[in-house]
């Protein structure tokens, strides 16, 4: 479904991705780890279109990615739930969802992704009506999240989820996101920190450091690899 | 003497609540480009003074063939100034405004306020100096019956205390409040308000969202500029212009929306009726000419002692 | 535009006079009164652009105001002669001073105002002026005729004289503003206008710095106003205080090219004439061309050459020379000669450099920094480490003085610095680079490195040696003249390090020095920091890179979640379980134990 290779990018002449190449496949959950710096949130904002590319190739679903503007990417499928949930604060709630809903597929399921949006997050539902800008950070994670599958997305990406959050809140968003997978059938590109929780849901993963993909593998080819710790924590 | 006073001073505050009627439509007008855009539009008194000159051609053009009778025709002739201007501002800002705004704008932060606060400033001085040569620069306005006729409330205390409420200026105010609330309804309700309140928010977001930000800053444009420029319709008919007046309201505006608070829109409106209220107040005791100074004295003072405003939010962006 | 040599001093005056005595030599071909008047007319707005130019220019803060101090003068003058017949001679020169005040008292209330705020507030000031003038009656004021004495009120029939005075009062202009442009003066205001924060972090008092360009600035408007009245005889509002002036004073300035002094100069001699010009032959037929054509030039310039013709020319000319970059090949040309040096032993006292205690800060409702408590002793290399968004930069914010701490107290050598200043906190011996590098990238290596300086050198000499000497430090000391914009990542990093090191440090703050550096660049920032430990200076450093981070800190301190996790050394930290659940996860931690 998305194919990306060789990609090169980076702000302002600094160079962050370095020929990086992955693929995700329909339906698949693919996670890709590695330590902060190694360029995780660049890939994605380079596949969203905020950072330009500077070499390589993208591909969504047979589609030269690069040659279409970054507000018309999410017309074609792809949610980004950034780094940091960037809700928009000063709306509502349910306004935010229906941002979510931007995309014709968005408006086209809006009543049935609402049910189900609130029957996975189910806060969202009772406080339908706040700011978003007053919830907690955990209840933001599951807006920004919820505002992502309002687009009836065919790939969801999603940077960092569990960041910033307590252990036992960003387990049960990781619990949500599973059960989302698995339930709607929406593909998942997935950032993490926390590597073995990404791991262990993911049917393959991918390893950044330094702005190249450094290590590839099978949920099980990757899970025991000490290679992981060591870029992680330097010994 | 002091039944006097007292009907000066309400005079002053019906004639203040009318105009700031007005003054607060002009507000909202510039609090959304400045909410979503982040621009300082120095401009923007310019195009309320085309506002008033395509008001002031369209009345004549007009000649009272209006519904509801020929009365209205200013006012009809007002709303006109709002679709002209709305298109003007959009030119604009695709081909001027744009290039120094916008996501790319943003990234130099102190660079991009620059070029947009200079090139706005160029702006102005075409659209001044060019109206200079459009319009003549005798002053003009829009005579009618209305304008001249007023209500007269009272005698309210004893024999004395009477309020002459102007006519004309009480059905701009009308006008200027339901558009208002008509420009409330359309940002808070519809998708076009919401996508521009999620772009204003936080643009990156917009742009995983699949809104266009760059047209959603260009319709904001269009949209704030017109509106201004029905408000200045509105003045129209009550206070003579000439192309130079632009400048004079600049500062009105400013002060209404930073009094208000940016980022909201009520404020801005509530800004700019209570610039109105200090205008016509400040004529109790200071000279007339000193009216825009009073003003500029009540901005700086805002600036200086609360920037963010009775209404403003302080940070606005995660 | 380097600062300093008396040479380059002595060729800017030969220049100035040169073109001086060039341009009052063709007034003397010139009979016709009104050109005359427009030769006169030139130099003032040069003037004009020059005041400008020294607020605004420099320091970026965009001024459409200045026709306040203009027309201020132009009062004073008018009406000191008119009610107490004083010589414009003397009051011309007390304009300049009535204008430093009025510069002062401006500034003083209005730089507390942020970017477009301040624009708008200047924009008020001339404004506010004009309606008061004219309600104190001075709708036209008449310079009035005194032919008992004409050049003692500088009444000439010969309207060439006033041109000649008028370049001399531009040749001091340009003087003054080079002499500025050069010295410690000119180099902090280009630093506040590239980067404010970072110039406040290398110790750079901003505010002093620019009420003292403001005071100038104004003076130099002032004292020309005075002049222009002058030579108008007649002073108007509009004339004096109008947006036309304080927007002439932009766009010549702006066109001519900002932050240099031939641009304003550049600015009047292309844009006044020719505006005259059109005026003469068509402001009957089009009212107003004036102001379309000013109005058109800024546009035109603010989206073509923002900078200014000068700039672009000179852009183009160091491009065609190649001196934008050199190759990379600093830090090792540099290591062999200081690798011969035996190291001397790091002293570490027992008193702590930097004493932390439970210093907390939230923003809203996020608990950026909870209750964080930490020593750094003298001597030593302190590694922050922590997942994203654990408050590292936060915490370094707080150090800095950047942010203000909810509660808590920091203490450097003993002395609580919460609530100073940055540029005190950088005077007291902090020195801090950035995560995302903030270089005064149209500044030379070398300039940015003696804005480093300023804080500690007594002299402008003292600072540029101080600057080489950081620069050799850090081996950027081949690359001194290239502008910071043109640099590799790697030579960005020891820039700001030689920045923060001219400022004589006791404690250097490193966040993410190591930052998009790869493998060969990386040992190469490694080593220059080590040195720099070794030569007795407190070092923390806030990194994600651990291999690299485990080789160079003596200690390590993990924050997660804004509070402090774990302290010790780099061997106990990588083992111990709750760094481990922080950053790897739980479960891995659990399927590796």
């Amino acid at each position: 479904m998305l194919e990306v290779e060789g990609l090169c990018a980076g702000y302002g002449g600094l160079p962050v991705l370095d020929h990086v190449s992955i693929r995700v496949d329909a339906a698949e959950l693919v996670a890709v780890v590695g330590p902060n710096g190694a360029g995780k949130t660049t890939l994605f904002k380079t596949i969203s279109g905020i950072v330009p590319a500077l070499a390589g190739a993208i591909r969504f679903e047979k589609r030269d990615l690069l040659a279409v503007a970054p507000s018309a990417r999410p017309h074609l499928g792809i949610a980004h739930v950034p780094e940091g949930r960037q809700v928009f604060p000063s709306l509502t709630v349910l306004e935010n969802l229906e941002m979510g809903a931007y995309t014709a597929a968005g408006r086209r399921d809006w009543k049935d992704n609402l049910e189900r949006i609130y029957a996975w997050f189910p806060v969202l539902a009772q406080r339908a009506r706040a700011q978003a800008g007053a919830l907690s950070g955990g209840q933001q994670q599951m807006l920004a999240i919820a505002r992502g599958l309002a687009s009836s997305p065919r790939l969801l990406m999603l940077d960092e989820p569990s960041m910033g959050l307590s252990p036992v809140t960003a387990d049960e968003i990781f619990e949500r996101i599973v059960a989302i997978h698995a339930q709607a059938g929406v593909t998942v590109l997935l950032v993490e920190q926390r590597v073995a929780e990404a791991l262990h849901y993911a049917d393959r993963g991918y390893v950044l450091e330094a702005g190249r993909a450094v290590l590839e593998g099978t949920h099980d080819q990757l899970a025991s690899n000490d290679r992981i710790r060591q870029a992680y924590l330097g010994m | 003497m002091l039944a006097q006073f007292v009907e000066s001073f309400l005079q002053a505050l019906t004639a203040g609540l009318l105009t700031g009627a007005v003054y607060g439509l002009m507000c909202v007008g510039l609090s959304l480009i400045f909410g979503v855009m982040r621009v300082i539009n120095f401009a923007q008194g310019d195009f309320m003074m085309l506002g008033m000159y395509v008001a002031f051609y369209a009345f004549g053009l007009l000649g009272g063939h209006v519904p509801l009778g020929a009365a209205m025709t200013p006012y009809i002739a007002a709303l006109i100034a709002g679709p002209v201007i709305f298109l003007s501002g959009i030119a604009v800002h695709w081909l001027l405004i744009s290039r120094v705004t916008g996501i790319r704008g943003s990234a130099l932060e102190s660079e991009g306020h620059y070029a947009q606060l200079v090139l706005t400033l160029g702006i102005a001085l075409i659209l001044q100096n060019g109206g200079l040569y459009a319009f003549g620069s005798a002053p003009v306005s829009i005579a009618t019956p209305l304008s001249s006729s007023a209500w007269e409330l009272g005698p309210l205390v004893g024999d004395s205390v009477s309020v002459f409420v102007n006519q004309g200026q009480t059905v701009a105010a009308a006008i200027a409040l339901a558009a208002v609330l008509a420009f409330v309804a359309l940002m808070g309700r519809s998708r076009l308000g919401k996508s521009l309140r999620a772009a204003a928010d936080n643009p990156e977001a917009a742009v995983y969202m699949g809104i266009d930000v760059d047209r959603a800053h260009r319709l904001a444009f269009g949209f704030g500029v017109a509106i201004t420029a029905i408000g200045g319709g509105l003045l129209a008919s009550s206070y003579p212009f000439q192309p130079y007046v632009g400048l004079e309201y600049v500062i009105v505006m400013y002060a209404g929306v930073v009094l208000g608070g940016l980022g909201s829109v009520a404020g801005a409106f509530l800004g700019g009726l209570i610039i109105g209220l200090v205008q016509q107040l400040s004529t109790l005791f200071l000279p007339n000419q000193l009216q825009n100074t009073a003003i500029f004295v009540v901005f700086l003072a805002i600036v200086l002692l609360r920037p963010q405003g009775l209404f403003g939010t302080a940070a606005r962006r995660t | 535009m380097n600062g300093g040599s008396r040479a380059n001093l002595r060729r800017q005056a030969a220049l100035i006079a040169a073109f001086v005595l060039a341009y009052a030599a063709l007034t003397a071909f010139v009979d016709n009164s009104y050109y005359q008047l427009i030769m006169t007319v030139v130099p003032v707005w040069a003037v004009m652009g020059l005041a400008w130019n020294l607020l605004s220019g420099y320091s970026g803060l965009v001024s459409f105001g200045h026709a306040a101090f203009f027309g201020l003068g132009a009062y004073f003058v008018a009406l000191t002669q008119i009610h107490w017949g004083l010589l414009p001679w003397l009051t011309i020169p007390l304009a300049g001073v009535l204008g430093a005040g009025a510069g002062l008292l401006v500034g003083i209330p209005t730089f507390r105002l942020r970017g477009h705020y301040f624009a708008l507030a200047m924009l008020a000031y001339p404004l506010a002026l004009l309606y008061v003038f004219e309600w104190l009656g001075y709708q036209e004021l008449a310079l009035p005729m005194r032919r008992d004495a004409p050049v003692s009120y500088m009444q000439f029939d010969d309207q060439r004289i006033y041109a000649w005075l008028a370049l001399g009062l531009m040749a001091g202009a340009m003087a003054l503003t080079g002499l500025v442009e050069r010295a410690r003066f000119g180099m902090s205001l280009l630093a506040i206008k590239q980067d404010e924060a970072a110039a406040e972090a290398a110790g750079i008092d901003t505010l002093a710095w620019k009420l003292k360009a403001i005071t100038l600035s104004a003076a130099m408007a002032a004292t020309i106003g005075g002049f222009y009245a002058v030579v108008l005889l007649i002073v108007t509002p509009p004339a004096v205080f109008g947006m036309l002036v304080s927007a002439q004073a932009l766009i010549v300035a702006m066109f001519g090219g900002v932050g240099t002094v031939w641009g304003p100069v550049i600015g009047a001699v292309v844009l006044v004439p020719l505006s005259e010009f059109l005026h003469a032959k068509l402001g009957n037929f089009i009212p107003g061309i004036q102001g379309v054509v000013y109005g058109i030039a800024i546009v035109v310039i603010i989206l073509v050459a923002p900078e200014g013709v000068f700039w672009k020319i000179r852009d183009v000319g160091l491009r065609r020379r190649g001196r934008l970059a050199l190759p990379d090949s600093s830090a090792r040309a540099d290591a062999p000669a200081l690798a011969d040096q035996p190291l001397p032993q790091r002293r570490r006292s027992d008193a702590p450099v930097l004493e932390v205690r439970n210093v907390s800060k939230a923003f809203g409702g996020l608990n950026a920094v909870q209750d964080v408590s930490l020593k750094v002793i003298g001597g030593e290399i302190l590694g922050i480490i922590g997942p994203n968004g654990a408050g590292k930069t936060t915490l370094f914010n707080l150090l800095n003085g950047f942010i203000q701490p909810d509660r808590g107290q920091i203490l450097l050598d003993g002395k609580n610095i919460v609530g100073s200043r940055p540029d005190r906190i950088c005077a007291a011996g902090v020195g801090r680079t950035f995560q995302v590098v903030r270089p005064f990238r149209r500044m030379t290596v070398m300039d940015n490195v003696v804005v480093g300086a300023y804080v500690h050198a007594a002299s402008d000499a003292a600072a540029r040696a101080a600057a080489r000497a950081a620069l050799a430090q850090v081996g950027l000391s081949r690359e001194t003249h290239l502008l910071a914009g043109g640099l590799s990542n790697k030579q960005l990093r020891l820039l700001e390090l030689a920045r923060a090191l001219a400022g004589r440090p006791t404690l250097l703050l490193l966040d993410e020095t190591l930052a998009g550096l790869s493998g060969g660049d990386v040992d190469d920032v490694i080593s220059v920091v080590r040195r720099l430990a070794a030569q007795g200076v407190t070092i923390v450093i806030i990194e994600h890179t651990m291999p690299a981070m485990v080789r160079l800190v003596d200690r390590f301190v993990v924050l997660d979640h804004g509070a402090v996790l774990a302290e010790g050394q780099p061997a106990e930290i990588t083992r111990n379980p709750a760094v481990v659940d922080a950053y790897l996860g739980q479960r891995w931690r659990t399927a590796h134990a």
